[in-house]
C-alpha cells in the first residue's frame, strides 16, 4: 500500500496501535487510535510532542461535541465500501464544526473515481494499492478544476 | 430557454470523457460490475431485462427542436426508432449497447443534453411544472429555481453516494402538476407580505412504502436556498439508513425520527454550515431569469379557428388551454394514441414535432410528467393547421385528462423487476374506453398503473390505481381508489381482492357505474365523489359477498 497526497506519493508512516502497548500507555509518535482511546489518553499527549491519529470505521463516524482534536495530527476514515457517503459529510463537520486542520485520510474501499470527491470533502491524502496508482493519478490529471460548487 | 455558459460545455465534455474511460476500463477488466455499477448510473446506464437502458435527462421538461431532433436521430441510430418518455421529465432508450453509450453521450453533448444522475444514489434530475413560465396564476416561474438546483447538484462531491435516489420537483403554483408532494423534497414558491420565497416540504415519496411530504419549513428566503437544502442533505447523508435499501429513503428517516426532530437537526445544519457562497444575490437569479423570458409573443386578439370538424373540436376541447398571453394557446400532445405504449414516441413523430414546435412555438417542447408533450406557445390561428398536420402524425388524441391518458411504467415487457405486464393493460383500458364522448361523460379521471410495488406507474397516487402482481404464476391486478399527486395529493386505498386480467376491465367498468350513480352534477369528478361517499360503496358494488364489519 502507498500513500497518495494529490499526485505526491509517500510512506506510511502511522500504524495501528498495539491493544498491550496501549494498555501501558506505550504511545508513540505515529499510533493510530481508536476514538475512544484517544479520548483516555487525551491529557497524556496534549502535553508531549508527538503525532498521533485517530481511526474512524466509514459506518461509524461520530464525534462528541467536546471530543478535542486539536492535537490529533492525522483523521484516518476507513470506507467498508466504496458506496457508503458518510465520510464525505463527516469530513466536512471535522472542517467546519470540529475545525480540525490536520491532515485527513482515506483509507478501505476506495476508487479512483473518487478521487476528486473526496480531495473536495476535506480529504488531503488517500492508501491504495501501489499498482493502481496510474489509475488514479490519470483522474486526477483529468480533472479540470470546473465544478458547480464553491 | 436555457443556454450552456462555456462552463457547463466544459464539464459535460470532460463528463463523456470520464465516462469513456470507465467503460474501457469496465472493458478490460479493471472495474468489477459492482464498482462501475454506481458510475454508470451516474450516467443513466440502466441493466434491464433485455439489454442497458439510457435514461437521457430532460431538465424541467424543456426541450428544444434542436435537441428532440436529436433524440430522434439517437432513438434511429442506436435504438429501434422510438423513445419513451417517463414521469419524471426524462426520455429512456431501451436498447443501446454498452460500447456505444460514450458516443451517444457524446452525440448529446452536442445539443447540450445529458443523462447525468438519472439514475443512482444521488439527486436526480430536477423536475418541474411543465406549465412554468405559461399561466396568469404562477407566482414566480420554477425554472430558473430549477437551474440554480440543477447546478448545485451536479457532481456534488459530498452527495454522490447517498443511502439512496433523491428526487426534487419545484413548483411555481398554488396547482401542483409535478406530482410536488410524492418527491424526496417538495419546493413550492410562494409569496408572504409581498416577499417571494419557498415552501419547502420532505419526505414524499412512492415505491413499497407510498408518503406524502411533510411541510419542514413555511417560509425560506430565496438567497437560502441551497443552504437550506444542502443542510437537509447533510442531514440525510448522515443519518439515513443503510443497512436495509428498502428503508433507505428519506422519507423512511423522516418517519422514523418524526418530522420535528428531524426538522430540528435539519435547522442545526443550516445554522451552523450555512456557507456564504451558496447565497445566491440577486444579480444572479436575474442573470439566470433571461435565459427564461417568454419568447417575443405579440398578444392580439385573434380567436380560435372554428371549423365544423367534430374531431378537430373535441382535440380543442379537450387538450388546448390558454396562454397567458392573449391570442396564443398552449397544447397538449397526448402520447397515449390507443395502440401504442403510454409515452412511447417513434423517431418520425419526434421529428414531426421539432418542424411543428419551430413553425408553430417558437421551437419549443415540454414534456409532462404525465408523459405527454407541450407545444407551449401556438398562436390560435394557426390551431386548425397544427392539428391537421399532428393528426397526420398520430398526435391529435383528444384525451388529455381522461380516463385512457394513463400513467404506465414498461412492467413485464421491459423491467427485470417487474412481478406482471402494464403496458398491455393500459392498451386494453385504451381500447375499452376508446370513445371520446363515453370518456367524456365520465370526466377527469387519472388512471396509474405499475408493474410492480416498486411503483413508478405511480399507482398510489392514481384515482384509480393498478397494482400488478404475481401470485402463483399468474397475473393479478389491485385496485386501489381515490389517490392524488396534486396539492390534494392523497394515497389510494385498496380497494378489496385483486382482479386477474380477464375480469380487470369489468371491475373497473363497476366502479365507473358506483361513481356515476353518486355523482350529484355534471361536473362533479371521479375524485370528488370518491371523497364524499368513502370506499365502502364502491366495495359493495365491486364485490357481490360485500358485508360491512362493524
Ligand atoms: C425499467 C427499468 C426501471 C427500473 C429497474 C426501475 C426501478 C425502480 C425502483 C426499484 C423503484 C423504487 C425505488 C424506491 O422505492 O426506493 C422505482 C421508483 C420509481 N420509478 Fe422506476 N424503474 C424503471 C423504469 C421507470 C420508468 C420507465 C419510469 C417512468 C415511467 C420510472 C419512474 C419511477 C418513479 C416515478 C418512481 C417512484 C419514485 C419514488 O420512489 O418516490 N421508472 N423505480
Ligand atoms: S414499477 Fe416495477 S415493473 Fe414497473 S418499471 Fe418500476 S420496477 Fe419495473
Amino acid at each position: 500500500m502507498i500513500i497518495l497526497q494529490k499526485n505526491h506519493e509517500h510512506k506510511n508512516h502511522y500504524k495501528k496501535i498495539k491493544e498491550q502497548d496501549f494498555l501501558k500507555k506505550k504511545i508513540s509518535n505515529g499510533s493510530i487510535l481508536t476514538i475512544s482511546q484517544w479520548r483516555e489518553v487525551e491529557h497524556i499527549i496534549q502535553a508531549q510532542e508527538i503525532d498521533v491519529a485517530i481511526e474512524f470505521s466509514s459506518d461509524a463516524c461520530i464525534l462528541c461535541e467536546n471530543d478535542k482534536l486539536s492535537k490529533v495530527a492525522m483523521i484516518q476514515i476507513n470506507f467498508k465500501t466504496f458506496k457508503d457517503g458518510r465520510p464525505y459529510t463527516f469530513a466536512k463537520m471535522l472542517r467546519k464544526k470540529h475545525n480540525f486542520t490536520g491532515e485527513l485520510r482515506a483509507t478501505g474501499h476506495i476508487i479512483p473515481d473518487q478521487y476528486i470527491f473526496l480531495i473536495r470533502c476535506g480529504f488531503d491524502s488517500v492508501e491504495i494499492e501501489e499498482e493502481h496508482k496510474e489509475t488514479w493519478l490519470e483522474l486526477l490529471e483529468m480533472d479540470e478544476g470546473l465544478y458547480y460548487q464553491p | 430557454m436555457y443556454k450552456y455558459s462555456d462552463t457547463d460545455k466544459k464539464i459535460i465534455a470532460s463528463r463523456v470523457k470520464q465516462f469513456e474511460n470507465q467503460v474501457n476500463r469496465r472493458l478490460e477488466g479493471k472495474l468489477t460490475e459492482e464498482e462501475f455499477k454506481p458510475l454508470r448510473l451516474m450516467n443513466g446506464l440502466y441493466l434491464q431485462l433485455h439489454a442497458y437502458m439510457l435514461r437521457v435527462a430532460i431538465p424541467y421538461g424543456e426541450l428544444s427542436s434542436k435537441q428532440l431532433r436529436k433524440l430522434a436521430f439517437i432513438a434511429d441510430k442506436y435504438d429501434r426508432g422510438y423513445g419513451h418518455f417517463t414521469t419524471r421529465q426524462n426520455i429512456q432508450f431501451n436498447w443501446p449497447k454498452l460500447p456505444d453509450v460514450p458516443e451517444i453521450l457524446n452525440e448529446l453533448s452536442l445539443v447540450e443534453m445529458h443523462a447525468i444522475q438519472t439514475s443512482g444514489n444521488c439527486i436526480r434530475n430536477i423536475s418541474s411544472d411543465h406549465l412554468a413560465g405559461l399561466t396568469i396564476n404562477e407566482i414566480e416561474d420554477p425554472r430558473p429555481w430549477c437551474e440554480i438546483i440543477r447546478k448545485w447538484s451536479t457532481f456534488h462531491p459530498e452527495f454522490s453516494f447517498l443511502p439512496r435516489k433523491f428526487k426534487i420537483a419545484v413548483i411555481g403554483c398554488d396547482e401542483d402538476r409535478a406530482a410536488m408532494l410524492v418527491h424526496d423534497i417538495g419546493i413550492r414558491i410562494i409569496k408572504r407580505h409581498c416577499q417571494v420565497g419557498f415552501e419547502i416540504f420532505v419526505g414524499g415519496g412512492q415505491g413499497r412504502t407510498p408518503i406524502i411530504a411533510k411541510k419542514i419549513k413555511n417560509f425560506l428566503p430565496k438567497k437560502d436556498i441551497l443552504n437550506y437544502l444542502e443542510a437537509i442533505l447533510t442531514t440525510y447523508n448522515q443519518e439515513g439508513r443503510r443497512d436495509n435499501i428498502y428503508k433507505a429513503r428519506i422519507k423512511i428517516l423522516v418517519q422514523e425520527l418524526g418530522i420535528e426532530r428531524f426538522k430540528s437537526l435539519v435547522e442545526e445544519n443550516f445554522s451552523k454550515l450555512s456557507n456564504k457562497e451558496l447565497e445566491i444575490d440577486k444579480k444572479s437569479i436575474e442573470e439566470i431569469f433571461q435565459y427564461f423570458r417568454l419568447p417575443p409573443l405579440k398578444s392580439s386578439s385573434d380567436k380560435i379557428p372554428l371549423e365544423d370538424n367534430q374531431e378537430y373540436k373535441n382535440w380543442i376541447k379537450q387538450n388546448v388551454i390558454p396562454h397567458k398571453i392573449k391570442g396564443f394557446s398552449i397544447v397538449q400532445i397526448s402520447l397515449k394514441e390507443p395502440k401504442k405504449p403510454p409515452g412511447d414516441a417513434t423517431s418520425n413523430q419526434m421529428k414531426a414535432l421539432a418542424k411543428f414546435s419551430e413553425d408553430f412555438s417558437f421551437s419549443e417542447i415540454r414534456v409532462t410528467h404525465e408523459q405527454n408533450l407541450v407545444l407551449p406557445h401556438v398562436p390560435n390561428k394557426e390551431l386548425f393547421n397544427l392539428w391537421s398536420q399532428l393528426k397526420k402524425e398520430n398526435l391529435a388524441t383528444p384525451n388529455l385528462g381522461l380516463i385512457t391518458d394513463t400513467i404506465c411504467c414498461p412492467g413485464m415487457d421491459y423491467c427485470a423487476l417487474a412481478t406482471a405486464r402494464s403496458i398491455p393493460i393500459s392498451q386494453k383500458i385504451s381500447n375499452h374506453f376508446n370513445n371520446y364522448c363515453k370518456q367524456k361523460e365520465i370526466g377527469n379521471l387519472k388512471i396509474k398503473i405499475s408493474g410492480c410495488i416498486n411503483a413508478c406507474g405511480h399507482h398510489h397516487v392514481g384515482n384509480i390505481g393498478i397494482l400488478g402482481l404475481d401470485r402463483r404464476g399468474e397475473e393479478f391486478y389491485q385496485i386501489t381508489l381515490g389517490g392524488s399527486a396534486k396539492e390534494d395529493a392523497a394515497i389510494g386505498e385498496i380497494v378489496g381482492p385483486s382482479f386477474s386480467e380477464t375480469d380487470l376491465i369489468d371491475a373497473i367498468e363497476k366502479i365507473l357505474n358506483t361513481y356515476k350513480k353518486h355523482k350529484k352534477n355534471k361536473g362533479e369528478d371521479f375524485l370528488s365523489v370518491f371523497r364524499r361517499i368513502g370506499i365502502k360503496e364502491f366495495k359493495k358494488d365491486l364485490y357481490d359477498n360485500f358485508t360491512e364489519k362493524s
